[in-house]
């Protein structure tokens, strides 16, 4: 018994050392991005590496102020909360339906999702394209949002979550006269939680990141994101890595906010069901 | 035949109820799913069938499709494209599970600093970051030359990317630091919720740490560890954004992907119904993949 | 189930033939009775340019709203001195709103192509041939700018430069760009690098250098102990003009025929050019690296990594000016013969066919006055930090703190070589260009891969030109 708690001991304490090395490697970009926009175009190409600032300078975001960052800051914020808002309340909705209902076409529409997240975005960007052209919505902010909530992912998470909920609790409610509305309200929202705030995050995340369906979609300023806006500071014959990481460490302070946010969700809660279907 | 026997009519009442009331939960959600997704993707299956591009709209037939097979460097794209999905799937997913199992019963704090630090390569962006990894990469002055050079693990400097034997693990190493930060807060989140009454009396029965795991907590997380694996799959599948910006997939096709290709068909060349051949093709594969993780996830079950 | 997918499909059938049906009338209306899966872009593009030359603009009368996209060319690509154009522009016209968005080369392609399919494209805007002329005026996408070519103008335009105006101009006939300035590329050296080694010795007086000289100077330069002296990059397209002008000028081969209908860099001349770089780069004197590309290069250079660098022009010395701490001395390609033809650049306007007259007019009236205004015309090319192509405008960095950098670069301009951008299917040449040195240093053989690459971009001229 003694003997097991050492070894015990001893694991832990390996894991725990892995787990700091990779802490470092991973928080490495992040960090390298941030102290590098700190520096000027030959300190962050300097052939020794600084590894922190010698002379830290504000010009990189100086000449980010130059630009119109915070209004493309806000953009994507305003599409990443409205993405994020219309896919949890239409994903935990759709999700709890198809897990807890029977109904005529459930299998189908089970495989028609699976087969919609199947298929590579970047193959029908011309159809949306020209569909939202017909809709006169190209160059909107709407034309990056309603693709984004039609993706089938969070139906597909919060399904799996739904599953995880006991059919007896709900009838239990039905029986002492609950309409459709408030068990879905009073008792799938509450006991999915997790999930939501699981989609919530990657909702914002992939919305924000997703650069090649902004590209596509906005073409004037007063309509770009932060993450087009970087993208679109790299030149044909400079890298202003300066600017650019100046750029990501400005976006990346909403994203941060929303994890921690967030994240608090999943500490409570349930799993997820089994995969039927 | 309801008429016959008032039971089944009664039932068929309940379950059309059943299921008018299941499509009005779905409505929202279908609205933008048949809106944005179903009809682009109907629109992009008829068009694979045209020779579509800038200046020209005429119907071919399977021509493209056939095509696809004769182009070389499609085949390489194919090939890597697999490569890419079998190394990563699962060794993100092994390893975002011992990432999750490690830091699960940490302590709160410790706990949610270690979901953060692992999330940090999805918050930084694919530009930022694949910035940060080129000059990693560098041949001069990257950080892995002057690491190898000064342990003598390598006297000659490599461009790591420039070279066909490494280009495409680079970008599977990156894939991977992207990829691991959504499956290890699901597992972590998984994991918390496995009752520990039921590991408890299995450890009073005398099992093993690693029968512990084996027989309660890996059934109580098969759910999650399907989703991860069936997202992970989706997403090295559709890898491009990583190659875009650092390769353009060379050299020499060695980092080409389906993805790539696609795109550069679609937005470089405008052969669009030719890359929406070639998205139909890759669907259907990921398709066939996703089928038979769920096959085998709920044969296990 | 078989319901609901035939509705889905209906839907999707009449949306797709109303986009279709949409498609076609927006760019251009004139041809109302084409089929409906002919594009409308295959409509003959004389006519709405005839219509729009009888409604010639008159000074002042012009008025609306247009949209300008700029790729950065120069200065550009900054909001700030580009705001100050338009004011300008407002003096004389103030009924003509200009919007200017900010393209670049990365992502800009992508963006065009999205606007073209979405109908959303701009009335202006700011490129090279190879894109007005190349691709988007070759699909139907401009307008025949015919009647801003006057007599005069072309005749301005040619005593500079007889390239220009076979640049601007498609196969067909029209004008699909009105040029603004032009340079030409060059490849750069590290002067006190170069004294050091004793390697100035082999470099003419005129900034040319024979190839046996270049060889010479690489040798000198490893001598000294530099571990690289110049990088061959092949990581994508980037600033892929300097290692086309490289391979092709070491044997004085052509890229292509005279005619810019065929591709031509399997010639004898051109494959041994592509050898010796081969050789040179087993032999250690050159690097290859197909893990960089143009801008990578051109900053290891600056940071004093390499020797060298294939990728310069003008505008890459005042960027990179705060960086350097040598000399960047611009030198020609090397040439078996000394005499060098080089790549040039020539950017202008053109303008999206967007089937608004009006708009039209008000482009036209930004050009003229950007392009040929006797006191705007100067600084708009000052804005880009290259030379003017009107031969009318004469040495207009005279006098200014840039005389001395422009006077150097302005010299290259007498072995501006051919045009040859302009060829149809330019844009899998690029690729094929990149992928071909890849393969080269990759082990393959020269001739054959040479061929491939021949045969790749042929075949796509021709789908091109069909």
């Amino acid at each position: 018994m003694n003997s097991g708690i050492k070894t015990k001991k001893t694991y832990d304490v390996i894991v725990m050392i892995i787990m700091i090395i990779l802490a470092i490697l991973f928080a490495f970009p992040l960090y390298w991005i941030i102290t590098g926009s700190f520096k000027d175009a030959a300190a962050i190409n300097a052939a020794v590496p600084e590894w922190f600032p010698h002379n830290p300078i504000k010009d990189n975001y100086v000449r980010l102020m130059a630009k119109p960052a915070f209004k493309w800051l806000f953009n994507a914020v305003f599409i990443s909360v409205t993405s994020m808002a219309l896919t949890c309340i239409t994903a935990s909705m759709a999700g709890y339906a198809l897990a807890k209902k029977r109904f005529a076409g459930q299998k189908t529409l089970f495989t028609l999702l699976i087969c919609a997240m199947a298929l590579p975005k970047q193959v029908v960007l011309v159809p949306l394209l020209k569909e939202m052209s017909f809709l006169g919505l190209h160059d909107t902010m709407w034309a990056v949002i309603l693709p984004t909530v039609g993706w089938p992912f969070g139906i597909f998470l919060l399904k799996q979550f739904s599953e995880g909920i006991p059919t007896e609790m709900l009838e239990a409610v039905r029986i002492d006269g609950a309409g459709e509305i408030q068990t879905f309200t009073t008792m799938v929202l509450p006991m999915v939680k997790p999930g939501i705030g699981a989609l919530a995050i990657f909702t914002f995340i992939s919305t924000w990141n997703d650069y090649f369906l902004q590209l596509i979609m906005l073409n004037s300023s007063d309509v770009l994101t932060i993450s087009l806006g970087i993208a679109k500071l790299q030149a044909e014959m400079s890298n202003d890595f300066g600017l650019i990481m100046a750029g990501a460490s400005l976006g990346a302070i909403p994203i941060v906010a929303i994890f921690l946010m967030f994240q608090k969700y999943f500490t409570q809660g349930i799993t997820m069901g089994a995969v039927k279907g | 035949m309801s008429k016959n026997s008032n039971v089944p009519a009664r039932s068929k009442v309940l379950s059309r109820r059943e299921t008018r009331t299941a499509y009005l939960f779905l409505l929202p959600a279908l609205v933008f799913f048949i809106g944005f997704v179903i009809i682009p993707m109907v629109l992009c299956l008829i068009t694979s069938f045209f020779n579509y591009t800038m200046g020209d709209f005429s119907f071919i037939g399977i021509e493209n499709y056939v095509k696809m097979f004769q182009d070389d460097i499609f085949l390489v794209a194919l090939k890597n494209t697999i490569l890419i999905v079998v190394v990563a799937v699962p060794t993100v997913t092994a390893f975002s599970l011992w990432v999750g199992a490690s830091i699960y019963n940490m302590h709160a704090i410790s706990r949610s600093f270690f979901r953060c630090i692992f999330y940090l390569p999805v918050v930084t962006g694919s530009v930022a970051v694949s910035v940060v990894w080129k000059w990693m990469f560098n041949k001069y002055n990257g950080l892995f030359n002057n690491v190898l050079t000064g342990m003598g693990v390598i006297d000659q400097k490599i461009s790591w990317l420039g070279d066909e034997r490494f280009a495409l693990w680079c970008i599977i190493v990156i894939l991977f630091t992207t990829s691991i930060g959504q499956p290890i807060v699901l597992y972590v989140a998984a994991l918390g919720n496995v009752d520990p009454s039921q590991t408890e009396a299995a450890e009073v029965d005398g099992a093993t740490k690693f029968q512990t795991f084996w027989k309660i907590k890996w059934p109580a997380i098969m759910p999650t560890t399907l989703y991860i694996l069936i997202i992970t799959t989706i997403n090295s599948f559709q890898c491009y954004a990583l190659i875009q910006l650092l390769t353009s997939g060379g050299p020499n096709h060695s980092t080409e992907t389906i993805m790539y290709y696609i795109y550069y068909q679609a937005f470089k060349l405008n052969n669009y119904g030719y890359g929406n051949a070639m998205g139909i093709f890759l669907a259907i594969i990921i398709a066939i993949f996703s089928a038979i993780q769920l096959r085998v996830g709920k044969s296990d079950n | 189930m078989k319901k609901f997918l035939a509705l889905l499909l209906t839907g999707a059938m009449t949306m797709s033939l109303v986009a279709c049906g949409k498609q076609e009338a927006a760019p251009s209306n004139e041809d109302a009775n084409a089929p409906a899966e002919a594009p409308a872009e295959e409509a003959p593009a004389e006519e709405p340019a005839a219509d729009d030359a009888a409604a010639a603009p008159a000074d002042g009368a012009v008025a609306g709203d247009i949209t300008l996209w700029t790729y950065p060319v120069g200065k550009f690509g900054d909001a700030e001195a580009v705001g100050e154009l338009v004011a300008a522009f407002n003096q004389k016209y103030p009924d003509v709103n200009v919007t200017v968005e900010y393209l670049d080369y990365q992502t800009g392609d992508d963006q065009v192509t999205a606007a073209i399919e979405a109908g959303t494209t701009p009335d202006l805007v700011l490129e090279g041939p190879e894109r007005l002329v190349a691709n988007w005026g070759a699909k139907g996408k401009m307008i025949d700018l015919s009647d801003l070519w006057d007599a005069d103008t072309t005749a301005d335009i040619t005593a500079n430069s007889a390239a220009v105006e076979a640049a601007c101009k498609s196969s067909d006939g029209a004008y699909y760009e009105y040029p603004l300035c032009m340079t030409t590329h060059t490849m750069c050296i590290n002067q006190e690098l170069f004294e050091e080694a004793d390697a100035m010795q082999y470099i003419n007086e005129d900034r040319t250098w024979t190839v046996e000289n270049f060889e010479k100077a690489l040798q000198a330069l490893k001598d000294h102990g530099v571990e690289t002296t110049g990088v061959v990059y092949c990581g994508g397209q980037g600033g892929d003009q300097g290692t086309r002008a490289l391979a092709m000028n070491l044997y004085n081969a052509q890229w292509t025929d005279a005619g810019h209908t065929e591709w031509t860099m399997n010639s004898a001349e051109g494959v041994k050019g592509l050898q010796q770089l081969k050789d040179w780069v087993d032999a250690g004197l050159l690097s290859s690296d197909a893990g960089i590309v143009a801008s990578d290069e051109i900053q290891l250079f600056a940071n004093e990594t390499i020797a060298m660098s294939f990728c310069w022009n003008a505008a890459n010395q005042l960027t990179y000016a705060a960086q350097t701490a040598f000399t960047p001395y611009a030198v020609a390609f090397p040439s078996e013969d000394g005499v060098p033809e080089l790549c040039g650049g020539i950017w202008g306007f053109g303008i999206f066919d967007n089937g608004d007259a009006a708009k039209v007019d008000a482009a036209k009236a930004f050009i003229k006055f950007v392009c040929d205004d006797p006191t705007q015309g100067p600084e708009s090319v000052k804005l880009t930090g290259f030379f003017p192509v009107r031969s009318s405008f004469g040495n207009i960095y005279e006098g200014t703190e840039d005389e001395e950098r422009m006077t150097v670069y302005a010299s290259f301009a007498q072995w501006l070589g051919d045009y040859y951008n302009v060829t149809l299917g330019w844009a899998e040449q690029r690729t094929a260009w990149w992928n071909l040195l890849q393969q080269i240093f990759g082990g393959e053989d020269v001739q054959t891969a040479a061929d491939n690459y021949v045969n790749t971009c042929n075949e796509a001229t021709t789908a091109a030109s069909n």
